[in-house]
């Protein structure tokens, strides 16, 4: 497996302990390892416990949650352990974004992530927290995957660069794994990044059921008045679920019905005449 | 008979809209109907379709039993907090469904529009016979969606929350749904048409699915509304039907007794509109408020569709002449007249 080697210098991906320390990058690697071992057990829970991310590159950065209705929870220093975020509840439920920053004048680095937490029902819209300018150089999912659509490999994916909240084009953009994929490309003319997540999760079985998921970062970066932005987008994606169901059988087993189908109406119209 | 005046016209163009809104709504860039409008629709419009704009009520009350009830129930939680998630999803479901009640189904539902222009076009095709399903079999059929409610809606996820089954039984209708298969399909997705391996319980509801599927696709040529007849949203709107604003009213006369004309019409069989000559609420679990038996009653005011109080469509005898010469019209010219078969016209023209 190897390193996220991003353009970013956060690097934000989810764990499920908080023994574990990720301070520095190279020790991603060992918790993506140890963080798809656990999420089958984790699934089993249905994650009733606070969420935590391992955030490498911590130290001075500015981390805050941002909630569906855009309000913001600054997160301190009793949520970060070792390089470890643990989400607040924050009271509401839906899609909120961590957003984690770093200012060293004339460099600017941030990396969000969106995570759905438990809570009351939130009357706005994820398409508000996704629009939200949240800092000024951004990579932002179109949409954010939700409900039955999660990030999926083997189908494509939208993304949008954008600085200042106007999009932008042509930039070249790094989408990587921790299953160790890297692909290189670019945003088109109206800011919009397409990405096919590649199906890289080594030992597959075909046909069988693979409940294993990874992280990836999309991340690129971008001068403005002297300034360096590098910006990331983190987010969990599994195996597709297409490698263990067959639309040949499945169109076949159609067909009989189909036939069955037509007997039953036949019967029918015998009856009659 | 102008065209404008037809219910039944009306009727289909409210039902293309509804499906073009439901199936492909979030596609039209507004970002209220990418979220789906309610959550809780009491029609089948499916979460596995991109493009949609509203998932129906079963889906969540699925995961929330599931997901949410069953957990609070073996770790000994508060059961009312458990429930809390469902109650809202129910209630959000009365909330849309007393506006119209069950014409839901008959108005707004895509795989209830999906099943009439399939027989619509079965029509067309001269295939239909001219008796109405069998009363016996239609009889014997309506405890099937009251079983597919409790045990496919509620049972089987409440039971795979708290681990007594295996976790794939925590949608079993979603999984057997022929909606998911339609709306899908429309938008281009052939994916969810699969025999899903990833265990013995996906293999068996996945081939159920696909079978289902081309049953009533097939079925639903010569067949009015085959699936509705076992929904479990046919069964859950049953259960709040004396709550909606728009009902179907009765006021018997001493020729019902003969005529029989608005049972003929009826796509759910419904026999009882025809025998019953004491109440007035005639909104029968199985009525979709399609409103085609007051259109083929042709005694005045005999049958109505009220809002509330207020007369919204009445039957009328110049209307059901109209209306009668129309539909024999539309049945007359079909693919086997045209190729010679000289048998009765095909259709349910039922006078
Ligand atoms: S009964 Fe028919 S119309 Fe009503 S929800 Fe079910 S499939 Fe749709
Ligand atoms: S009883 Fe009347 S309104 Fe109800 S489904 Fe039958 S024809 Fe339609």
């Amino acid at each position: 497996m190897k390193t996220l080697t991003v353009t970013a210098g956060l690097v934000l991906i989810a764990v499920m302990s908080n023994t574990m320390a990720a301070a520095e990058k190279p020790a991603i690697e060992k918790q993506a390892k140890q963080t798809s071992k656990v999420k089958q057990t984790q699934q089993m829970q249905h994650r009733r416990r606070a969420k935590q991310f391992a955030l490498a590159g911590a130290e001075g950065a500015t981390i805050t949650l941002w909630k569906p209705d855009l309000t913001k929870i600054p997160l301190e220093q009793k949520h970060l352990m070792h390089g470890t975020i643990t989400l607040p509840p924050s009271g509401l439920d839906n899609y909120h974004a961590i957003v984690a920053e770093k200012d060293w004048g004339d460099v600017k680095e941030s990396v969000i992530r969106y995570e759905y937490l438990r809570g009351k029902p939130s009357k706005n819209s994820p398409t508000i927290l996704s629009a939200a300018q949240k800092t000024e150089f951004e990579i932002v999912p179109d949409p954010i995957p939700r409900g039955h659509f999660q990030y999926h490999t083997d189908l494509e994916w939208n993304f949008i660069t954008r600085f200042k909240g106007k999009p932008v084009p042509n930039l070249p953009v790094v989408f990587e794994t921790t299953n160790g994929s890297r692909i290189e490309t670019k945003s088109d003319n109206d800011g919009n990044v397409t990405i096919t997540i590649p199906t890289d999760f080594p030992d597959m079985v075909p046909g069988k059921r693979d409940r294993r998921s990874a992280d990836f970062m999309l991340s690129a970066e971008y001068k403005d008045s002297g300034i360096n932005y590098q910006s990331a987008l983190s987010g969990e994606y599994r195996v597709s679920r297409m490698n263990w169901r067959s639309v040949g059988w499945g169109s076949f087993v159609m067909v009989i019905g189909m036939v069955a189908g037509g007997f039953i109406g036949r019967s029918r119209k015998n009856k009659r005449t | 008979m102008n065209p404008l005046k037809n219910l039944s016209v009306i009727r289909k163009l409210v039902q293309i809209a509804a499906f073009a809104l439901l199936v492909y709504g979030s596609s039209l860039g507004a970002y209220h109907l990418a979220d789906k409008l309610t959550h809780a629709l009491p029609a089948l419009s499916c979460a596995f379709d991109h493009n949609g704009s509203d998932i129906c009520a079963l889906i969540p009350v699925q995961h929330q039993l599931g997901h949410r009830l069953g957990p609070v129930i073996t770790s000994g939680g508060d059961i009312l907090m458990g429930l809390m998630p469902t109650l809202i999803t129910l209630g959000t479901f009365l909330f849309f469904f007393i506006f119209l009640n069950k014409a839901f189904c008959g108005w707004i539902c895509p795989l209830g529009t999906f099943q009439e222009f399939m027989y619509m076009l079965g029509q067309k095709l001269g295939l239909q016979p001219t008796e109405n399903v069998d009363q016996k079999i239609v009889r014997k059929g309506r405890p099937i969606k009251w079983f597919m409610l409790l045990f496919l809606i509620f049972v089987f996820p409440l039971l795979s929350g708290v681990g007594f089954v295996n976790h794939d039984l925590m949608d079993p209708f979603c999984k057997i749904c022929p909606s998911r298969f339609i709306t899908t399909l429309a938008n281009g997705d052939a994916s969810q048409l699969h025999v899903d391996t990833a265990s013995t319980t996906t293999i068996v509801l996945t081939v159920i699915a696909d079978f289902l599927f081309g049953l009533v696709i097939v079925l639903s040529l010569t067949v009015r509304q085959p699936f509705c007849r076992i929904c479990p949203i046919l069964a859950l709107n049953a259960v709040f039907r004396k709550l909606g604003l728009l009902r179907l009213i009765k006021n018997a006369s001493s020729r019902c007794d003969k005529c029989g004309l608005c049972a003929k019409a009826c796509p759910m069989d419904i026999e009882e509109i025809h025998t019953e000559m004491e109440k007035k609420n005639v909104l029968f679990e199985d009525c979709t408020l399609c409103g085609r038996c007051v259109e083929f009653c042709p005694e005045q005011d005999v049958l109505q569709m009220k809002y509330t109080v207020i007369p919204v469509f009445s039957a009328d005898p110049k209307y059901f002449k109209d209306r009668n010469k129309a539909q024999k019209k539309w049945e007359k010219n079909n693919l086997m007249a045209k190729l010679g078969n000289n048998r009765k016209p095909a259709g349910d023209s039922p006078a």
